[in-house]
């Protein structure tokens, strides 16, 4: 039987249920721009603004606006990077000119945000504003109708004007853009000076025979040579595709196999294959290189573990405020010849991943609105965060009184000797045969494979692929 | 039997939800499935009607799917050969020899309920190559048997096994659940009966436990056989499939097709193969316990 103060005691425990679960509801609205790694004082002072707007209605006609929710995928999960800060305080500052607009941010690691846009674009539910990559990786959504086109976007405010030119032409499919660059970069090796000098390597490699020299040499003093992050497998084909580019002696040679003149057995690939073979039995690369994602490959650099880390001029804000780079400490050096062949100021150029606009986003005009007023800002933002190194749009400013370290200084020179390059595989191919490209270079991680049979393997792969 | 004594017509309007429910997000899916797979489709353009081309692709033109179904196979004998006999032996002996077995059995279970990218992530500790601090490497460099470390999770031949042992480790304490409830439930005067007549220990578990626990034991059979055909997420977590196919199951084969490389048609094709190896797998364990039951009963 129940008794009376069991009763009670019932009623009281399901109001308090109800209580809390109410308390949760509206803290929940006030708590604009929640992120797991926000500071609480962020989330407090956005609260506070909320409410401050939310009990001002009169004084502007924001009162009467339907609230807006924007969702923001972007690529800047890791806190160190000073992308990661830069976005955050655009958006705030967004969310406070624009009360009635909340932007929500899903931030994935590179690899994880093009499965989950290739998922959400299956059930036709892309994020309002989400990230692709150049050329042939987007092809399949602009295809497909997804993106809304930004030609009209991107005159307002003159925000075309601020991109360099050309890069634009990687986003536009048949004169209409689809999306907006957030940087343009160049591939290259970043060292750790300290551990060359452990070593007694005087100076950076400048042929492919030297560099192999130079991994012998670390690795007989104990020091891991090389980094990389092969469970994202995008990053051994970059690397390949750099020496793809010595051994063919110039670029062009994908957009060569696309126009039939070539194939992959031709002995420029072969001689990258063999030269790629020669880096990874050399042991240039860490143990077990295939469950190290592009993060944690990053980290055994930026942790001063790894003496050279092959990677795209994004990284260089990430590297420049790591331990590695304490004293400045890091460099970089062009990616060297191989045989003679190869011209270093060719680069593997990576314009970078790009902002698209849903087509069927609820917000479109919004949307619009919020990601000219993102772009605009992001130059400035970049710069004064110091990550203005590859950024796509033009930037103004003594890099040098900003405090750029010396490395950044000598990345920017780099991009200044840039005489051309090519673009990576999944750039260039369409998704079937690049999901075979990238598998194969990952086996050559862990086993040893005749450079012919790598060869067919991609051309039969093509073939099979062929639109 | 009508035991609760209302119309059929009534059963029939309470199960129709549930059925409606059922058939809408398991059967319905499965057959546009089917359907998919004549086709050639990248998920978000425009599709191609080719017949059964898919299916002549996957059986003769593709060189991970064989690999893949035969790594698939070995995860589900491994856990219905290895895994339910441990299971089996454990749930004995804590029944029998154990005075308070609740937190034995719940011990056990823990692994259960944790969540796959937690497992994985626990285990890559485990597995890593001792310069990055994996534990059974650093253990047996120092026991002195250098020579049998492995990278576990990137060497092609491991890697697999590897993960099996995670698996094999996951779910144990479910089945361990399984079969210890079932052991409960035989009535105690069956083993007592038994002892009068001299039969103790393990000679009574041939003659008792195992003939009444058949039923339970076909549960578990069951539950892991098609289980591990479907597994997933582990592959995933740990190594995404890779290195290069060597630890690609089915399920993780069919994902890299669908999504990675865009082929949804294709990849369509191999989630029917995966449904009717399940329905067979199902056929035939009910017919070989069906058989078994009637022997016993």
């Amino acid at each position: 039987m129940i008794t009376t103060g069991k009763k009670v005691a019932g009623t009281a425990m399901a109001g308090f249920l109800a209580v809390s679960l109410a308390a949760c509801g509206s803290s929940k609205d006030n708590n604009n721009g929640s992120d797991a790694a926000a500071s609480p004082s962020a989330s407090a002072s956005t609260s506070a603004s909320a409410s401050a707007s939310a009990s001002a209605p009169a004084s502007s006609d924001s009162g009467s606006k339907e609230k807006v929710t924007i969702t923001f995928q972007n690529i800047y999960p890791d806190p160190t990077d000073p992308k990661y800060n830069m976005l955050r305080k655009i958006v705030k500052q967004y969310e406070t000119d624009h009360p009635n607009v909340h932007i929500e941010l899903d931030s994935l690691n590179t690899d994880q945000q093009k499965q989950k846009l290739k998922t959400q674009a299956a059930s036709n539910e892309v994020p309002d504003i989400t990230i692709v990559n150049p050329s042939a990786q987007m092809k399949p959504y602009v295809d497909a109708g997804l993106f809304a086109p930004l030609n009209e976007m991107v005159e307002q405010n003159g925000l075309k004007d601020t991109f360099q030119s050309g890069i634009l032409d990687y986003y536009t499919f048949d004169g209409n853009l689809y999306a907006l660059p957030d940087g343009n970069n160049i591939a290259l090796m970043y060292y750790n000076k300290a551990l060359f000098k452990q070593a007694g390597i005087d100076a950076p490699p400048t042929t492919f025979e030297d560099l192999v020299a130079d991994v012998k040499k670390l690795k007989d003093k104990g020091i891991q040579p090389m980094t990389i992050g092969e469970k994202d497998t995008w990053t051994g084909s970059f690397l390949f595709m750099n020496m793809l580019l010595r051994t063919n002696g110039g670029p062009g040679f994908l957009q060569d196999i696309v126009d039939g003149k070539k194939t992959f057995e031709d002995p420029a690939f072969k001689g990258a294959v063999d030269s790629f073979e020669t880096l990874v039995q050399a042991g240039a690369f860490q143990e077990g290189a295939t469950s190290f994602d592009y993060n944690a490959g990053e980290n055994l650099f930026k942790t001063g573990k790894a003496a050279m880390y092959f990677m795209g001029s994004w990284a260089t804000g990430g590297i420049e405020v790591s331990d590695a780079n304490k004293d400045g400490n890091v460099g970089v050096f062009k990616f060297p010849t191989i045989g003679g062949k190869g011209d270093p100021n060719e680069f593997m150029l990576a314009p970078g991943s790009a902002f698209a606009v849903s087509k069927n986003s609820k917000h479109l005009p919004e949307t619009l609105d919020f990601l000219n007023y993102f772009m605009l800002n992001y130059p400035k933002e970049a710069f004064a965060a110091k990550g203005a190194v590859g950024v796509a749009q033009k930037v103004d400013g003594d890099f040098k009184a900003a405090g750029y370290s010396d490395m950044a200084m000598e990345v920017l020179a780099m991009f200044k000797d840039v005489k051309g390059g090519d673009i990576s595989f999944d750039n260039t191919m369409n998704p079937a045969t690049s999901q075979a490209h990238l598998s194969s270079i990952q086996n050559l991680f862990v086993a040893k494979k005749d450079a012919a049979a790598v060869a067919k393997e991609h051309q039969q792969a093509y073939e099979d692929n062929k639109e | 039997m009508n035991v609760l004594k209302v119309s059929r017509w009534t059963i029939a309007a309470f199960v129709l939800p549930c059925l409606l429910l059922y058939v809408g997000l398991v059967f319905a899916p499965i057959l546009v499935s089917f359907y998919n797979a004549t086709l050639n489709w990248n998920g978000i353009g425009v599709a191609k009607h080719v017949g059964l081309d898919n299916f002549q692709r996957m059986f003769t033109h593709d060189s991970v799917f064989w690999p893949s179904v035969r790594r698939t196979f070995m995860l589900a004998g491994f856990s219905m050969l290895v895994q339910l006999p441990i299971a089996l032996f454990v749930a004995i002996l804590i029944s029998r020899y154990v005075r308070k077995p609740n937190f034995l059995v719940s011990s056990y279970f823990m692994p259960v309920i944790l969540s796959v990218a937690v497992i994985g992530q626990l285990w890559k500790t485990i597995y890593n190559p001792a310069s990055q601090g994996g534990m059974i490497n650093q253990i047996l460099i120092k026991l002195g048997l250098g020579d049998w470390t492995h990278a576990w999770l990137s060497e092609p031949k491991v890697a697999i096994y590897a993960i099996i042992v995670i698996g094999l480790w996951q779910y144990l304490g479910y089945h361990i659940l399984i079969q210890f409830t079932g052991i409960q439930n035989i009535p105690a005067d069956i083993y007592e009966a038994a002892k009068i007549d001299g039969a103790e220990g393990l000679t009574a578990d041939r003659y008792i436990t195992l003939p009444m626990i058949v039923p339970i034991f076909k549960i578990s059979v069951v539950l892991s056989f098609i289980g591990s055909l479907q597994s997933f997420d582990l592959i995933m977590v740990t190594t995404a499939g890779g290195p290069a196919h060597a630890t690609d199951v089915l399920a993780s084969h069919m994902y890299n097709i669908s999504i990675l490389s865009q082929k949804y048609g294709y990849g369509s094709a191999i989630a029917c193969f995966l449904v009717v190896v399940c329905l067979v797998a199902t056929v035939i364990i009910n017919f070989l316990f069906n058989r078994l039951d009637r022997r016993y009963n």
